[in-house]
């Protein structure tokens, strides 16, 4: 059990105190409920770009790391469609110092424009490094453009091209900072070795005269239920055939949503899982194939992808991925399956919890979803529900005027 | 009073930080058996390494070692492969295959309720596997695409030139996996280094919320695997006669670099001093590395330097992922911080920073117990005593600038460095 204690300053900041005094460390962890999906067609990637702009200095802050490492601590931090978060450690005896770092740059940012573009310049090689330069790299990019038409989940966190990334002008910057970096859109996760009254004091000194920014957001153009199955081919210099195949799934929140869990769980989870076993094991086919659910807030993907043994094409595994697939919608779900996959949803919950950092985020993300106490009860919730509406689901969900394929070939010799 | 954010909060420099070393027991077949325990947590973790590796085998057959490890899963006496993924993940525990340059075993993830279940089959996997064929042809092929895939990966590509480099690939640190080696694989050769050589120089490494009986448990299974002590027969290795290896890839958008020697012993006295030279030049965020080529100059998303550690030999690694045709410029940056580092003694304020960053570091480091027993298996892994952190610590807390100076002028002469470079 993980104990916590939350409040919310005046000005719409939320805190969430875990106390751990096994660890002479602390955590900070600060989450803006911002992602790429409230980036628009033309600037997409900026929220991850921003991101880098956040460790740039602020107004009493020349260098965020610099002053973090000279009290021991460090830091890091990422973005995703959904959220940005910013983790600190360092020892408790000094969290006051990642609260003035952390006050200070959500009160104040300070950009050069040196460092505008010296981080405009890192994130077109990250772009690279991560997506161009790797076999299969881009692979997400094409697959997320086939599968959703309006919704900016159609582009992936770095961005849809480097041509975005060379567009930005500051003026994109400073208003994506006053509109999405303002206390009332954030969550602040403290924990380890701190006490609740320690940390309402910091937060009321540090963070309370910070103005909230009450700034409505725009709103996110939503995908229609897709009609037909959607087919995309490319055709590149890589070893062997790959395959991606995804189904649309509700968000995070959404009814339905735990169903696709427990689905993915049961086809794709472990040496045991059904694709494991009938796919990779038992055809000369599948080198590998997985399966899970992307866990986004909007409406998300349910994927399976794979890589083909050498001289099987890609279209050749979709048909026997896709006869497992019947297969399971016309099963029955043992009870030896459901218990195996509750005995791993509470062992997963035990190894997470190790890392003081993990608790931390986890926190963090739970409260942005609106219920900090979904972290402990989800999993009960998800492995309450009876094998037949898992089923039911699955037949709903996944057939054929729901999905889309991406077939990653192989350029003939 | 309106909050004065011009200045930084006090700050201390954490003291008393303790290191709690492993116990220690004796199993009946003189197998060491190390355990931390964790009152708060229900998470298990435990370890059996071996020195079962390709050194003891031709270089023809140097794969044998890693398909062993990774066929104990396919299928034992008592148990089909399909019937031992299911036993393991209905307990929700995971074995993981562990298999690096010197190292070979087997590692359990558990919690602590099913720890005694899955025990006695986790024992089984050490001398009960059948290396059944249809697996192993599986395995092989999937092996082969690993190989094609890693072929067309700049970094990987790069690590292995280093290694190459470093120890020549007639090295088992140096070896450079093939489809053919793949192809070289029988059986037959899994069976008889199973029989002859895997229980080489074992040990048990545990975390967990265990208690006497649990460990007991583990003495009595573990205890009757009969075992073989060998001494260290590691063979010489050859440095590379090139100043640079590389290979050049027309389609390549970045270039991925290497540099790199060999360093001191851990033994040697000026071992903690190189660990703080490495952290300066490259191994933190606020280092001279990232702060040039990544945060001044935006060449590359990032650039780090480190220290590997190998019975044979501890070498010093820079890897960088760099703009195409930027190879040559990043490489002179780093032989010019080099040469700062020198010619002239780090600053004061520098020097606090990456002094406290390090203690900082320090105690984050051995703050879980999961991260102990890592650290203990290291520098016991090394042949030394887990005072060497203590050591190591009081360093931190004490070196001065011409300690840097002393270490760059000594052992990073421009000359002793070797290059990588694809793309």
């Amino acid at each position: 059990m993980i104990a916590y204690e939350k409040f919310v300053l005046d000005n719409g900041l939320q805190v969430v105190v875990h106390e751990d005094h096994t660890t002479k460390m602390a955590v900070l962890n600060i989450l803006y409920k911002v992602g790429s999906r409230n980036e628009i067609v033309g600037k997409t990637g900026l929220a991850h770009y921003f991101e880098h702009l956040m460790f740039g200095g602020s107004k009493n802050v020349p260098s965020f790391d610099t002053a973090l490492e000279k009290v021991g601590g460090s830091c890091n931090a990422f973005t995703n469609t959904d959220i940005t978060n910013y983790y600190t450690s360092l020892p408790a005896i000094n969290l006051e110092t990642a609260f003035w770092l952390e006050s200070d740059r959500m009160l104040h940012l300070n950009l050069s424009d040196k460092t505008i573009e010296t981080q405009r310049k890192v994130v077109i090689e990250e772009f690279k490094q991560r997506y161009l330069n790797q076999p299969y790299g881009n692979a997400f990019h094409l697959m997320r453009n086939l599968a959703y038409d309006v919704h900016p989940y159609r582009w992936p966190t770095i961005g849809q091209s480097i041509t975005d990334i060379e567009n930005y002008q500051r003026q994109d910057v400073e208003d994506f900072f006053l509109t999405h970096y303002r206390p009332d859109n954030a969550v602040m996760v403290v924990a380890g070795d701190v006490t609740i009254e320690q940390v309402k004091e910091l937060s009321e000194k540090w963070f309370g005269d910070i103005p909230a920014g009450n700034i409505p957001k725009n709103t996110i153009p939503m995908e229609l239920p897709q009609q037909k199955k959607k087919i995309f081919t490319i055709h590149a210099d890589v070893p062997t055939d790959a395959l991606y195949k995804v189904y649309h799934v509700p968000g995070r929140l959404e009814e339905k949503y735990l169903e696709c869990d427990l689905i993915t769980d049961i086809l794709g989870f472990g040496r045991s899982s059904i694709l494991e076993q009938k796919l990779v094991k038992n055809t000369d086919i599948f080198a590998s194939c997985s399966g899970y659910v992307m866990g986004n807030v909007d409406p998300g993907l349910m994927v399976f992808n794979g890589k083909m043994e050498k001289g099987h094409t890609a279209e050749e595994a979709e048909k026997v991925l896709d006869e497992v697939i019947g297969d399971f919608l016309k099963s029955e779900i043992s009870p030896a399956m459901l218990e195996k996959v509750k005995n791993q949803a509470e062992a997963m919950k035990t190894f997470e919890a190790v890392q003081l950092l993990n608790r931390a985020m986890n926190l963090a993300y739970y409260t942005h979803l609106g219920d900090t106490d979904l972290y402990l009860k989800e999993y009960e919730k998800k492995t309450a529900i009876p094998a037949e509406n898992i089923i039911t689901v699955a037949n709903e969900l996944m057939v054929e005027e729901n999905s889309s394929v991406l077939y990653y070939k192989k350029t003939k010799e | 009073m309106a909050l004065d954010r011009t200045t930084a909060p006090e700050f201390l420099i954490p003291e008393n930080i303790t290191l709690i070393p492993p116990i220690k027991r004796m199993l009946k077949n003189g197998v060491a058996l190390y355990f931390i325990k964790t009152p708060q947590l229900d998470a298990v973790k435990m370890e059996l390494v071996t020195e079962a590796n390709k050194h003891l085998l031709q270089k023809e057959k140097a794969l044998v070692p890693f398909f062993m490890m990774h066929m104990l899963l396919e299928g034992t006496k008592e148990m089909k492969s399909e019937v031992i993924d299911d036993f393991f993940d209905h307990y929700a525990s995971e074995v993981d295959v562990i298999s690096s340059f010197e190292q070979s075993g087997m590692s359990l993830l558990t919690t602590k309720k099913h720890f005694k279940n899955v025990l006695p089959v986790f024992r089984t996997l050490f001398t009960d596997a059948v290396f059944p064929e249809k697996e192993l042809a599986k395995r092989k092929s999937q092996k082969e695409l690993t190989i094609s895939i890693q072929k067309t990966e700049n970094g990987a590509r790069a690590n292995q030139l280093y290694r190459k480099g470093l120890f020549g690939t007639d090295h088992p640190y140096g070896f450079i996996a093939d489809e053919d080696d793949v192809r070289n694989v029988s059986r037959e050769d899994l069976v008889d280094f199973y029989d002859k050589f895997f229980m080489v120089n074992p040990e048990i490494f545990i975390t967990g919320n265990l208690e006497e009986n649990e460990l007991d448990l583990v003495s009595n299974l573990f205890g009757n695997i009969p075992t073989l002590n060998l001494e260290d027969i590691l063979p010489d290795f050859t440095i590379s006669p090139e100043k640079r290896i590389s290979e050049l890839k027309e389609k390549s958008v970045q270039s991925s670099i290497r540099l790199g020697k060999h360093l001191i012993p851990k033994d040697h006295k000026d071992y903690h001093a190189l660990v703080l030279f490495n952290t300066i030049l490259g191994g933190y965020f606020g280092s001279r590395l990232i702060k040039n080529i990544r945060e001044d100059k935006g060449h590359t998303y990032g650039i780090h330097s480190s220290i590997g550690s190998l019975r044979l030999s501890d070498y010093w690694i820079v890897m960088a992922d760099v703009q195409k045709g930027f190879a040559d410029v990043v490489i002179e940056e780093v032989y010019k911080e080099i040469e700062l580092l020198q010619n002239e003694p780090v600053g004061e304020d520098e020097l606090e920073t990456v002094r406290n960053y390090m203690i900082g570091h320090f105690m984050s480091n051995f703050s879980s117990p999961f991260d102990l027993i890592n650290r203990f298996k290291n520098i016991h892994q090394a042949g030394m005593e887990y005072s060497f952190y203590q050591e190591q610590l009081d360093y931190i807390r004490t070196f001065k600038a011409e300690d840097i100076q002393y270490i760059a002028q000594t052992y990073f002469n421009r000359e002793s460095i070797f290059e990588v470079v694809v793309g």
